[in-house]
């Protein structure tokens, strides 16, 4: 085994992993809300930028906003539908609903583009990057760099300024801080539409690596969810540290023993962290 | 005399139910259909469990549906073990379980609780996809009838129409289970650490114990369910782990109405009517139940049994006193 090049791949998989889960720390975090059709807007957006390129015949470029506008719309229609239960802060109901919705969104997509196992293909994908022995493609550089923009903007945008404040106000009491003259149903809305278009983003940018089918939304999202979890729900910093952890964990896993039992080891951790420590490792 | 007249009234609907299959045709897919539902039913009342009197939303409960499959499966082709031996071996796999994922679950609570138990499910069919010993991806196939020894006689079946009576039977036993539990000190105790914390601990009870103690009773009842369905398709296999079980066992939880006795057994009879007799293909199908489960609980979150209350209530002009009281005892 070559420890630099499974750095490398750790470091790759890492930033695929946050760049997927940061949608859904936003929302946690700052809206307190949740959304378990997570994996199934992830395929959404990766099959919607396929069928642009593939059906539409628009370059891969072009391809990532389209995906981005359709999934964010989506993510409106279903905030818009769910107004009531989000106001009442109803998160039994909210689960069950979202999975409702992914559940549909399989049987809906299956529908629109087919049973069939597809490749997304990014002009980045095929090159690779030789350093001397070790290697990487273009498009992990690009998830990479992009994630870690994604990162800095969001911790900007929550922590230094006013869009900021006012999420994190609703988040605190959406009474209150509707006293106080914000629209909270607003706010739950623009924090739901910006988790749907990142999930497509993260879709359209990490898709490429393996074949996309219309079934994957309930498992690919796992790795979210332990993420999630293992960071402290709802933190932004303890998101991109358990991705990193967890990218490592899965490549050196992977290398070592099995790649087939890597999500049964990477959960077993989460087990003993909650066991150990129930708040996910960011907690005090 | 009213417990008299309801034990009566009971008995009735039974045997009614048992009889219903032969007097639509007793063809095969009429038995097939009703004995999954009474399957499938049972199956949903552990997660509705969870749901009803606890609050929580297990996502979970397949590694119990599944586990009872798998460990009847494996101990009936290589055992020869008899269907007893299987049930109670399903029923012990599936309180280990529920004790290593209750445990650690033991201190999150909600989303986070959802979470992991969804991820474990997710690993639990993992590691039933890849291990050898569970049969990998190709399951467990050629699990002999199913066989119950008892003193002078032996039930034996593996079509649906055979073991259509042993279907309705465990559906029975699970409804009496369950309002058993409705009204003993666990099942108000889990009402009340749902409803009223503050009032929960005031009476010294512990949230945790009551959680966990819940989630340990109700995952026997989906593994049970899942041993008879092994029998039932002679097949045992990762499918078994899919989300249409999770998504069905939920629909059918809130369907009628969470907290309604029998609300479990109508929401998977309704779901299953329409994907037996009115089915609009896999992807179709999936559509429909999984719009049922989110405009239930966006529009209706009483259920239809809550929609039928309001109707019943809009029709009779004048207020009837006790009608209220009646419905909230038959929900409480």
């Amino acid at each position: 085994m070559n420890v630099a090049q499974q750095l490398i791949n750790g470091l790759a998989l890492a930033s695929g992993y946050a760049c997927v889960a940061i949608g859904w720390t936003v929302l946690l975090g700052a809206a307190r809300l949740v959304n378990f059709a997570h994996g199934q807007l992830y395929m959404l957006g990766a099959f919607v930028a396929w069928a642009a390129m593939h059906r539409a015949g628009l370059p891969y470029w072009a391809s990532i906003p389209v995906a981005v506008a359709a999934v964010g719309l989506l993510g409106a229609a279903m905030q818009r539908l769910m107004g009531r239960l989000m106001l009442e802060h109803n998160l039994t109901s909210l689960m069950i609903v979202t999975l409702g919705f992914g559940y549909v969104f399989q049987g809906a997509a299956a529908r629109l583009f087919g049973g069939e196992p597809q490749t997304l293909a990014s002009p980045l994908a095929r090159g690779t990057i030789r350093m001397g022995e070790l290697w990487l493609s273009p498009q992990d550089l690009l998830v990479f760099g992009v994630t870690a923009a994604l990162f800095a903007l969001i911790w900007f945008v929550l922590e230094k300024t006013r869009v900021g404040a006012t999420v994190r106000a609703v988040a605190e009491d959406p009474k209150l801080a509707q006293l106080f003259g914000i629209d909270a149903s607003l706010v739950y809305l623009g924090v739901f539409v910006f988790e749907a278009a990142t999930v497509a983003f993260a879709a359209a940018l990490v898709a490429p690596r393996s074949p996309i089918l219309t079934s994957m939304g309930f498992d690919e999202v796992i790795l979210t969810f332990v993420v999630v979890v293992l960071g402290g729900v709802g933190s932004v910093l303890g998101t991109l540290a358990a991705s990193l952890g967890l990218g490592l964990f899965t490549a050196f896993f992977g290398a070592l023993v099995s790649p087939a039992y890597t999500t049964a080891a990477a959960f077993a951790v989460v087990l003993a962290v909650l066991v150990l420590r129930p708040g996910g490792l960011a907690a005090r | 005399m009213r417990s008299a007249a309801r034990l009566l009234g009971a008995a009735v609907l039974v045997a009614a139910v048992y009889a219903l299959p032969r007097l639509l045709g007793g063809s095969v897919l009429v038995y097939s259909t009703c004995a999954t539902i009474a399957i499938f039913a049972v199956m949903a009342y552990g997660t509705d469990m969870v749901l009803s009197y606890l609050g929580e939303v297990s996502l979970g409960h397949t590694i119990f549906w599944a586990g009872g499959a798998y460990v009847a499966a494996l101990l009936a082709t290589r055992a020869g073990a008899n269907g007893w031996v299987t049930a109670a071996a399903a029923v012990a796999a599936a309180l280990v379980l529920a004790v290593v994922l209750g445990v650690a679950t033991l201190r999150t609570r909600e989303f986070v609780f959802s979470l992991v138990t969804y991820a474990a499910a997710v690993v639990a069919m993992e590691v039933a996809f890849n291990w050898a010993a569970l049969g990998g991806s190709d399951g467990i196939v050629g699990i002999p009838r199913l066989s119950l020894p008892l003193p002078g006689f032996t039930f034996s079946g593996s079509a649906s129409a055979e073991l259509w009576p042993l279907a309705l039977g465990l559906l029975v036993v699970t409804v009496l289970f369950i309002h058993r539990f409705r009204r003993s000190r666990l099942g108000l105790a889990a009402l009340m650490v749902q409803m009223h914390p503050d009032l929960a601990a005031t009476l010294g009870l512990d949230p945790r114990l009551v959680r966990l103690r819940v989630f340990m009773l109700s995952a026997p009842v989906s593994a049970l369910a899942g041993w008879l369905y092994a029998y039932q398709r002679a097949y045992v296999g990762p499918d078994m782990f899919e989300a249409y079980f999770l998504v069905l066992m939920l629909t059918a939880a809130v369907l009628a109405g969470r907290r309604v006795l029998l609300g479990p057994v109508i929401g998977t009879a309704l779901i299953l009517l329409q994907q037996n007799y009115l089915s609009l293909g896999g992807d179709g199908d999936r559509i429909v139940l999984g719009l049922v489960l989110a405009s239930i609980l966006i529009f209706w979150p009483q259920g239809l049994v809550g929609l039928w209350h309001l109707v019943a209530r809009r029709r009779s002009a004048r207020p009837d006193p006790s009608a209220p009281g009646e419905a909230a005892a038959e929900r409480a």
